[in-house]
């Protein structure tokens, strides 16, 4: 599991803070989907976790060790990372992006492959055509595809996805959720995915964390926070839908 | 010229051909690796620290602007040495701002994306930069390094100034004889040069982006891919065994590189100014004591001028070479020029005291610069000397050489002498000066006394009535370390003293400048008809 314990996060010498005194528990097998606007805190929050971006304070475990007393690059390399913005490496074929972490972990040849043809076949793309192709020969919803393959390739138990389909048209968008639903029930990780998109978050998630201005205002399942809002913001957080559906409605 | 002629004028220079391209190649090679190793790493710091990023472009940018010729020229007052040393170090200084900025503006232009991904899934530093940041900032690093490398070839040539070989000899060669065909052959084979080295650096390039050719077939991919990497390597294999095989003992052409004696018998070094009549006066040295001595001669010919030949004699790098009085007084020891006074025993002093060089006994004609007027006009106005032209100065054209519109003991000190400017002064080649002159697209120049080209073009030398210009008497200054070891050598140079007046070394100049003869011919024809020489 992954513990965060009164985490606080403050880019300029503590006048202001991006991320306040934050506690949140995320189960085994779990995915926990931090939702809030731009400016929040929960991208902030998600790179805490492999300490892309140190803490101010608190206290952040990943699988009940403390990831300050960790070497970042080796706790980088045990976690699944899913960036927004992709990030394929562009001079490597599709194989040599979804093998680079077993690389950096030592995998021998053949079992890096097995492995990688293994993730390309798991992301419903054939082998054959797209293990030797270069990233900017495949579709936006491909290129993410194999983000996640990438990030799934060294078989870590945890994974963090920022805003990972952000980019995508939302007909692709739809299908690369589907696909991430049906694979976390067969791989059974522990996921933290950050959106601004409240579709996604109650499609993905199965307990949600909103975020306001750095604080953490109810953590629930989306029924919990739908039908027992905490706070003011989350209340008309879960109701917005519904007005622009009417203000929708009345325009047709 | 024709087919024929052309052929049997390369096909003569062949061996020599051979030999300044494998210099020229070392040269280029040996700089452009280093400047990779230097420049990359530069960059690579650079890109890094950012405070340092400013101040290193900077650097190497200002190294940029400093002219060829000046560069070579303070190297070889650091280092003390002409020849190999300096002409390396200079094209190494000259080739680190296109490889470092190239990979400087390579590295920040490798996305945030990758770098992004790079730092989350777990690179270390070293990691991110090699797998990451060089591999995509490549293509541009190796434009960096192709700009350097075809600059380097064409620079290079300019190392022959300081006596470090390659195809600039043939240029410079061909420059100082006014010969357009020995200019060429170092010139055609130093662009083809630049175009072969270019696309070697390509074809490497070509050979580590896996993406060019995954379309070819396995075995083709391999063997092509084998080749165009080594392309490089095996050019730089071409030019060392051009190299080696061009200077061994028994060759025309002794190569810049070899250094210490190769026999049992020691050795003299002669060197020569960039101009016919040195490479003459060279010649006569160098066969003479061929002829009369035991020692083997090494001819360092055609340095880049005054200062380079002075400070390679007093830094030892070579023993003997023809000065001018008037050059040693006013260029070398900065004196003022002072008439009524012997000019060569001010300049024996002062070298005997200053650099332990000796003047030997001088030749006998007096290079001085001589105010020129075509034959033609000076009939039509009656000009006989140089204060004739007062009257009409400000109605006639001059074109003088850039180093005597400067010099103290040119232009500058003749209108104070003679009180009068001319109408309009350019700046003009030596070589052209004359033909502008002939062909009535100036009225003046300053031609050098003994020039052949005077007699040639029809030219008039203007009398100096009011004894403006120093003299410029000719003799061979050298070591005296040498001549301690070597006391033979003053008996046998002596032997030219006064053998040559203006007239005759005229004519001498004339046969190579005019007549396309080579210096040596000339020389030797000279020393037998004087008998001199067997």
């Amino acid at each position: 599991m992954i513990r965060l314990k009164e985490v606080s996060k403050s880019f300029d010498g503590g006048r202001s803070y991006a991320v306040k005194e934050l506690s949140l528990d995320v189960y085994e097998g779990e995915t926990m989907v931090l939702l809030g606007s731009s400016g929040c805190g929960k991208t902030t929050t998600l790179k805490m976790i492999n300490r892309l971006i140190e803490p101010t304070g608190g206290l952040i475990e990943v699988g009940r060790q403390d990831v300050a007393s960790q070497d970042p690059v080796f706790l980088r390399r045990s976690i699944g990372y899913v960036f927004q913005e992709i990030g394929l490496f562009p001079h490597m074929t599709i194989e040599q992006n979804i093998g680079i972490v077993p690389k950096l972990l030592g995998w021998d040849k053949d079992r890096c492959r097995a492995r990688t043809l293994e993730m390309i076949e798991l992301m419903d793309l054939d082998p054959h055509a797209f293990a030797a192709r270069y990233p900017d020969e495949l579709s936006g919803g491909q290129q993410q595809r194999v983000g996640v393959a990438r990030a799934l390739a060294s078989d870590p138990d945890y994974l963090l996805m920022d805003e990972p389909f952000g980019a995508l048209d939302a007909l692709t968008r739809d299908t690369l959720q589907q696909e991430l639903l049906s694979l976390k029930k067969r791989l059974k990780k522990t996921i933290i995915f950050v959106t601004h998109d409240i579709f996604e978050a109650v499609i993905l998630g199965d307990r949600i964390a909103v975020l306001h201005e750095g604080n953490l205002e109810q953590v629930g399942t989306k029924e919990e926070v739908y039908d027992r809002p905490a706070s003011r913001f989350v209340a008309e957080l879960f109701s917005k839908p519904f007005k622009q559906l009417a203000a929708f409605k009345e325009m047709l | 010229m024709a087919a024929g002629v052309v052929i049997d004028f390369v096909f003569e220079r062949l061996p020599e051909l051979w030999l300044r391209t494998g210099e020229h190649l070392m040269l280029t090679g040996v700089s452009t690796g280093a400047a990779i190793i230097l420049g990359v790493s530069l960059g690579i710091l650079a890109s890094r620290v950012a405070r340092l990023r400013g101040p290193l472009l900077g650097a190497t940018g200002i190294l940029q602007t400093i002219p060829s010729l000046a560069m070579l020229a303070i190297l070889l007052a650091v280092t003390g040495k002409i020849g190999v040393l300096p002409a390396i170090i200079a094209l190494i200084l000259y080739s680190l701002l296109p490889i470092m900025r190239n990979t400087v503006t390579g590295i920040q232009g490798v996305s945030s994306a990758s770098l992004e991904a790079a730092l989350g899934i777990g690179m270390t530093n070293r990691q991110q930069l090699w797998m990451i940041k060089i591999p995509l900032a490549l293509p541009v690093i190796v434009a960096g390094i192709r700009t350097a490398a075809v600059t380097g070839v064409g620079i290079a040539t300019l190392s022959a100034f300081i006596g470090a070989g390659g195809l600039g000899q043939f240029i410079n060669r061909g420059l100082a004889l006014a010969n357009n065909n020995l200019v060429l052959l170092g010139a055609i084979p130093a662009a083809l040069l630049a175009l072969i080295v270019d696309f070697s650096i390509a074809s490497m390039l070509w050979s580590v982006q896996p993406r060019k050719h995954r379309n070819l077939s396995p075995h083709l991919r391999a063997v092509l891919r084998g080749l165009a990497f080594s392309l490089p390597f095996l050019i730089g294999i071409g030019g060392a065994i051009a190299y080696v095989s061009g200077s061994g003992p028994g060759h025309v052409s002794e190569s810049v590189f070899s250094t210490g004696d190769r026999g049992p018998k020691s050795r003299v070094v002669i060197a020569s100014k960039n101009f016919t009549e040195q490479f003459i006066l060279g010649e006569l040295m160098a066969q003479l004591i061929e002829e009369n001595t035991e020692l083997a001669v090494l001819r360092r010919f055609n340095l880049g001028g005054t200062m380079i030949c002075h400070g390679a004699l007093v830094n030892g790098e070579i023993d003997i070479y023809a000065e001018y009085t008037g050059t040693g007084l006013t260029a070398v020891l900065k004196k003022p020029v002072l008439s009524n006074l012997d000019t060569l025993s001010v300049v024996a002093r002062e070298y005997r005291d200053l650099f332990d060089v000796e003047w030997l006994k001088p030749f006998g004609f007096n290079n001085t610069y001589a105010i020129t007027v075509g034959q033609g006009d000076a009939r039509v106005h009656g000009w006989e000397k140089i204060s004739d032209l007062t009257a009409v100065a400000s109605n006639l054209r001059a074109g003088f050489t850039s180093e005597f519109a400067e010099r103290s003991d040119g232009y500058p000190g003749l209108v104070k002498a003679y009180g009068f400017h001319f109408g309009k002064v350019t700046d003009l080649d030596p070589t052209l000066m004359y033909e502008a002159l002939a062909r009535k697209e100036v009225d003046v120049v300053c031609a050098f006394a003994t020039d052949g080209r005077i007699a040639a073009y029809q030219l008039k030398p203007l009398l100096d009535d009011l004894r403006f210009f120093p003299p410029y008497h000719a003799a061979p200054v050298i070591r005296r370390q040498v001549l301690r070891a070597h006391p033979e050598i003053r008996q046998v140079l002596d032997q030219l003293s006064g053998l040559l007046d203006d007239i005759t070394m005229q004519r001498l100049n004339y046969e190579v400048d005019g007549k396309k003869r080579t210096p040596q011919e000339v020389a030797r024809e000279f020393l037998k008809s004087n008998n001199l020489l067997k």
